[in-house]
């Protein structure tokens, strides 16, 4: 009898895909859609554009998919980066001063997911964890990582922003890293 | 060299976190190329920046949206619009249902289809299992009606609404209704309707699945 691909890890699943399987691809965005569009959505912060950058990222991963290199990554690792990139490459052609950091509509609260699925209570989970990680970091180290993932600015605009020097904005990132990578560390022991 | 070495080191954080601009970047990529010490701290902190992504605050995307990527994924894959019930509600329809994402969770037959609830009742939900021609609707977090209306089951075939059983969801809020002889239909809708059933649908679904 032939398994439940939704038994699969997602690699196999990647697998399946790669061979252009759309159920293996629905699989997927099932596992990490709403990851995607809530990522999107804390980065472009208005749901219509939170949707258009999903959609392109999905189907540029699905035509892209024979690139996806699990050597190099998670399958998840690799969808919500090409999502992040999709979102930052509307924020970067947009000026900097009308860049937010905050979403901009306050509807957040009302679409909290409700915690129905083992997949939705996981990544709500993990959501608490790393943003504990992310808090326990001193502020400047945690502004300038926000700064440069969440509003994709480069070192030497959150450097012109922050007036500190470049090297220090580069350090705080460095150290900033390694704390979170500690903390998430003994979270986990 | 080790010059060139520390200038790079520097770097780390800030390729990890894509805030380098491209000229920096392709330059660092060719450097960690020869440098095993930059690579080694590259994928000690990469765990940091990989987990980034999940701490935002977690929401729910629009049902529309899985259907969008689909229809591109999937051209061949029916797209069945929902049925224009009334005319007259054609408009207020739009934007009304979450959407009209349909997840096909198992096989051709048997299976099981996610059903899809007016956001008007958001912690509803429920799914379809057809098995033989015949199939079960479960629905649960359903509002109770009261006395004087029911919950009605409507099967379309094409563009005509054939209504189907009444049913009422109590104090549970659970509804489960049998349903005979869908092989042939094209969706299965439920409506708030008096009790006794109507022959016309009274209102747009508030609960969809498309098949």
């Amino acid at each position: 009898m032939a398994g439940d691909i939704r038994d699969l890890a997602d690699e196999e699943v990647m697998q399946l895909v790669q061979r252009g399987d759309p159920r293996a691809f629905e699989l997927l965005y099932d596992r990490h859609g709403g990851a995607a569009y809530s990522l999107a959505y804390r980065l472009v912060g208005r749901q219509a554009t939170a949707e258009d950058v999903v959609q392109e990222a999905l189907i540029s991963i699905w035509r892209s998919r024979q690139r996806y290199d699990q050597t190099r990554g998670s399958v998840r690792t690799w969808i919500l980066g090409i999502v992040r990139n999709r979102a930052i490459d509307g924020l970067r052609r947009t000026a900097v001063h009308e860049r937010r950091r905050e979403p901009l509509e306050g509807a957040v609260e009302q679409q909290e997911a409700p915690e129905r699925t083992d997949v939705e209570v996981a990544r709500r989970e993990e959501a608490r964890t790393v943003r504990g990680a992310l808090e326990v970091l001193p502020a400047e180290q945690r502004r300038t990582i926000e700064l440069a993932y969440f509003a994709g600015f480069t070192h030497s605009q959150i450097a012109e922003l922050l007036h500190e020097p470049v090297g220090t904005v580069k350090g705080r990132m460095r150290l900033g890293l390694d704390k979170m990578r500690r903390e998430l560390a003994e979270g986990l022991a | 060299m080790r010059s060139d070495h520390a200038r790079f080191a520097e770097d780390v954080g800030a390729y990890l976190l894509d805030a380098l601009d491209g000229r920096e970047r392709r330059a660092f990529e060719r450097h960690l190329r020869s440098c095993d010490e930059c690579r080694r701290e590259v994928e000690r902190l990469r765990p940091a920046a990989d987990v980034l992504p999940g701490s935002v605050e977690q929401i729910e995307p629009p049902a529309r949206l899985k259907a969008a990527v689909m229809a591109e994924i999937e051209p061949s894959r029916p797209r069945k619009r929902r049925p224009l019930l009334r005319p007259v509600l054609v408009a207020a329809a739009v934007g009304l249902l979450i959407g009209i994402g349909v997840s096909q969770l198992g096989g051709d037959d048997p299976r099981t289809i996610a059903a899809t609830v007016d956001e008007a009742v958001p912690r509803a939900g429920g799914s379809l299992r057809i098995s033989d021609g015949s199939a079960r609707l479960r629905l649960h977090d359903m509002p109770n009606l009261g006395t004087r209306r029911v919950y009605q089951v409507w099967l379309q075939h094409g563009d005509k609404m054939v209504p189907a059983r009444t049913f009422e969801v109590g104090e549970t809020g659970r509804g489960e209704v049998d349903l005979r002889d869908i092989a042939d239909a094209d969706g299965v809708y439920v409506t708030r309707e008096a009790r006794g059933g109507a022959q016309v649908p009274s209102e747009d679904p508030i609960v969809s699945v498309p098949l």
